[in-house]
């Protein structure tokens, strides 16, 4: 097989010159490192709203800013990183990596892939944009609860709404070529279950995406007519319901919070086996695991709602089915620890990565389970010790994922080697900042601090000056970080084609730094199965 | 029982149509084939659902919705 | 183009141009809520650009489709990726129809002090919780907004207009089965009799659609007449919606066959367009049984 492009031939070789290049691309190596980028810029972006947010809680009191620019920095922040950082990382993970790994040329729709990114930067603007409108940006949080995000909010609100309308477009067109790639552009000789873990994840991510993304683009739709249309969707007056809003929002939100960890999940799940120098330990009960998660995340929505006003029934039901996500969710972690039992471990970069992800995600996943019990929720429910538990997932488990990944893939995608000794003393020094920024939060929130305040009675002090502490650290470890990665591009040392000795992948076989084009003619049958992570 | 029938179609209905998608999905010639068959089998259970429909709103087995939802009304 | 070779297209400005005219489009609406002067003029442009883009997009693909420049697997692509975009299309229906569920079955009966929710009255003195006509004794009670809620004088009638709507639309989908049923046997004739039947009972639904929200209007059931008002515009409009890009897509099929562009084995988007034109049938028969009846 060949490969044949559109009219003309000299695309075979390489990329058009030029920026227009970036613009009309159709390459999946292109989109996914536009991905990337965008990715890595919005996550600076949110990171300093962030800063702003540790500032003023340093110490009590109105330190720094008005109330309501907190509440704008507190909301944006959220935005940005879910919607702006970690969902575009992931898909430029899934746009790099997922054709190399499944021994396709290119993804099944690339104009449409060059689309879905084209529309993030529009989309990213309109919402940062909101910023310097009258009125200030959507201050009510980053699930905009109505009637905050109605009846009291800015006017910049149809913006915002406006933006996550794009992004979902995104999100769903994206999901809908990976779908089409895995399933139509696989080479003929891999079976499904062949597949690494971080293609099976990614599919069923993308059913995820699909199901819950139209929903969410649903309720924006819903709050922008009660807001400028006089609908009563959320408006008891006129017969509609506030909680009606969290129902819909949570139907999209928890699905969401599983679009941002499972590919996550996949990424680990090639990192360590390689590292152990073991195959991966369960791999069918590895894929069995996500789907069970992905069916689980679409029931169990109205736990973030136990104190919202539901039938007890409703909250017993809910506690429970959250309760199970647990069983497949333990036995991931289970056969990430038995792949390295008697493993030949070595710890380079990725690995720690990998490995902290292993632990630190384990603490952020009990602390769900803590949430999840509805007895207890109400003790817990709108404080710090949320916003350290979610902390745990997204920040020490998904963004986690994604450096492990950058360090893992990047002399694929370079074909040069980053600095291993700066990479170390990175980890080192973002794994002991984020831990001091997150773990006080716990007993904050224990001890009754509520979220999404600027300022906090004084037995709270000492803990929170802690935490912005670790946050200044962990933000300045990303300056190290975009250092390494810069370093890495221009100067690095060349990388041999397969890097890491214990890795599998059909992506290893290729040259050191991936072809434009790659696998223009698919991968043998014996090629397959001894890169699969079963063997 | 005539809603209880009514719900029975309309999940018929779905089902017909979900399939019809499968085949367009896996097309070729027997996709075609499952697909034209569901569409048919669709088209067919909407017109009967439609003649449920006006049959039971006729003969009073329901009533269109208006309904009184107040407790305190109807105390 | 042969099975044996995967096939890349080339880069195109049409991504681009879609989302400088969807940016404009959107920007422009916003602005034109908020009572810019220039909202309007700014929608319009984008929504030309848009179009641009969908026709200058479209129209490419099907040249490079005719030109036999796509393979079996390009044509899997397709159907996956048309597949899956109707899928999140009937999830963002099924969000509304779970907002009239939701109100139909809970929140409504519990405003109006259903179960242990025995605070309502005390809330709102005289709020009577009936479904189509959420009333107040108390005259002048506005949403939280401000608007004033329209209480409707008369109720929905299920077996006038939208019965004879619902009849057109069912038939609309007889006549496609019958064009589909002729592609398949190569009557070219017939196909396009038939289309050309369905396009017009698909306009004939949007003209009694158009009728029908004139004498709901008139009734004073409008969108700010409460929940009801809400969901039967929201549904029935976005339905209408997908009822015109529907025709406007089997028009474009309906010029594509005229020209030959299918065979008997060869349709893809015939089926594709057919199939959604199915699907906007079954949410109208959703509506129907339950905006309309249940």
């Amino acid at each position: 097989m060949t490969t044949v492009t559109a009219s003309h031939d000299e695309h075979h070789h390489g990329p058009e010159k030029g920026l227009m290049r970036w613009v009309k691309t159709t390459n999946h190596k292109d989109i996914g490192t536009l991905y990337l980028w965008f990715a890595f810029v919005m996550l600076l972006i949110g990171g300093a709203l962030a800063m702003g947010i540790r500032m003023e809680l340093l110490q009590p009191g109105l330190q720094l800013m008005e109330p309501q620019f907190f509440n704008q920095l507190t909301t944006m922040h959220g935005l940005i990183m879910v919607f702006g950082a970690i969902m575009p990382a992931f898909v430029g993970l899934g746009n790099w990596l997922i054709p190399m790994m499944v021994g396709a040329p290119d993804m099944a729709l690339p104009r449409m892939n060059n689309w879905s990114f084209w529309i993030l930067p529009f989309a990213g603007g309109i919402l940062l944009s909101t910023f310097f409108m009258e009125g200030g940006a959507p201050a009510f949080g980053w699930t905009f609860y109505a009637p905050l995000s109605t009846t009291f909010a800015p006017d910049s609100t149809d913006f915002f709404i406006f933006a996550v309308h794009l992004l979902g477009f995104s999100s769903i067109m994206g999901a809908i070529n990976i779908i089409a790639t895995v399933l139509n552009m696989r080479a003929p000789d891999m079976k499904l279950m062949d597949m690494p873990l971080f293609v099976w994840t990614w599919l069923i991510t993308s059913f995820l995406l699909i199901g819950a993304m139209p929903v969410l683009a649903g309720a924006v739709t819903m709050m922008l007519t009660d807001r400028n249309f006089g609908t009563a969707f959320f408006d008891a007056t006129g017969g509609g319901d506030p909680v009606m809003f969290q129902h819909i929002f949570w139907f999209f939100g928890h699905p969401e919070v599983y679009i941002m960890i499972l590919p996550a999940f996949g990424v680990v799940s090639h990192i360590i086996p390689t590292f152990a120098r073991k195959p991966l330990f369960g791999y069918s009960s590895m894929v069995y695991a996500t789907a069970s998660i992905a069916f689980l995340s679409y029931i169990v929505w109205a736990h973030h709602m136990f104190l919202t006003g539901m039938p007890v029934a409703g909250e017993l039901y809910f506690m429970y089915a959250t309760m199970l996500i647990a069983v497949p969710t333990g036995v991931k972690v289970f056969n990430w620890v038995s792949t390295m039992w008697r493993g030949s471990m070595t710890f380079e970069t990725p690995m720690l990565w990998a490995i902290s992800f292993v632990f630190l995600f384990t603490i952020g996943g009990f602390s769900g389970l803590m949430l999840g019990i509805a007895p207890a929720d109400i003790q817990y429910h709108d404080t710090y010790f949320v916003v350290a538990h979610f902390h745990y997932v997204l920040v020490t488990g998904a963004l986690w994922a994604i450096i492990a990944a950058t360090f893992y893939w990047l002399p694929k995608w370079t074909g040069k080697m980053y600095n291993e000794g700066l990479a170390k003393v990175h980890f080192w020094w973002a794994v002991i900042s984020v831990n001091v920024l997150f773990f006080p939060q716990h007993f904050l929130g224990l001890a009754g601090m509520p979220r999404r305040i600027p300022d906090y009675a004084l037995q709270f002090a000492d803990f929170n000056f802690i935490s912005s502490i670790g946050g200044f650290a962990f933000g300045a470890s990303f300056i190290l970080f975009t250092y390494i990665i810069v370093d890495c591009i221009r100067n690095g040392k060349p990388a041999t084609a397969r890097p890491w000795e214990g890795a599998k992948g059909l992506e290893w076989t290729l040259a050191a730094k991936a072809e434009y084009h790659s696998f223009n003619t698919p991968p043998s049958k014996e090629l397959i199965k001894s890169e699969s992570q079963h063997s | 029982m005539s809603s209880v029938i009514i719900i029975v179609i309309i999940v018929g209905i779905l089902l017909a149509l979900g399939s019809g998608l499968l085949g367009l999905l896996r097309g070729g010639s027997a996709g075609s084939d499952k697909m034209f068959r569901s569409l048919v089998i669709r088209v067919a259970l909407s017109l009967f659902l439609f003649g449920v429909l006006m049959l039971s709103g006729y003969m009073g087995w329901i009533e269109p919705n208006v309904v009184v939802m107040d407790a305190t009304i109807a105390k | 183009m042969s099975e044996k070779e995967y096939y890349i297209p080339n880069g195109t400005y049409w991504p681009i141009i879609g989302s400088v005219g969807i940016s404009t489009l959107l920007v422009g609406f916003a602005n034109q809520m908020h009572g810019a002067s220039w909202g309007a003029s700014v929608m319009a442009l984008g929504f030309a650009i848009t179009v641009f883009m969908l026709f200058g997009w479209l129209g490419q693909v099907v040249s490079e489709s005719v030109n036999g420049q796509y393979n079996q697997q390009v044509d899997r692509s397709f159907r996956w990726g048309m597949s899956w975009f109707i899928f999140s299309e009937v999830m963002f229906f099924a969000a509304f129809f779970g907002a009239l569920f939701y109100a139909r079955a809970l929140s409504v009966p519990w405003l109006g002090g259903a179960d242990n929710n025995l605070f309502t009255p005390e809330l709102w003195n005289g709020f009577s919780a009936t479904w189509q006509q959420i009333a107040f004794t108390t005259p002048g009670t506005t949403l939280q907004s401000g608007t004033a809620i329209s209480i409707p004088t008369k109720l929905v009638d299920a077996t006038g207009l939208p019965a004879l709507n619902t009849i057109l639309l069912l038939l609309s989908g007889v006549t496609l089965t019958f064009s589909h049923h002729a592609l398949r046997s190569s009557k070219r004739n017939q196909v396009i009799g038939w289309l050309i039947a369905t396009i017009a009972l698909g306009s004939a639904f949007l003209g009694f659609q158009v009728a029908e929200y004139g004498h709901a209007y008139a009734d004073g059931l409008k969108l700010t007449s409460g929940i009801y008002g809400s969901t039967f515009y929201m549904l029935t409009g976005f339905h209408g919606f997908h009822v015109t890009l529907g025709a406007i897509m089997l028009t474009v099929i309906l010029f594509r066959v005229q020209k030959g562009h299918f065979t008997a084995d060869n349709h893809f988007a015939f089926e594709g367009v057919a199939w959604y034109w199915h699907f906007v049938d079954v949410v109208w028969l959703g509506l129907f049984v339950f905006v309309y009846w249940v």
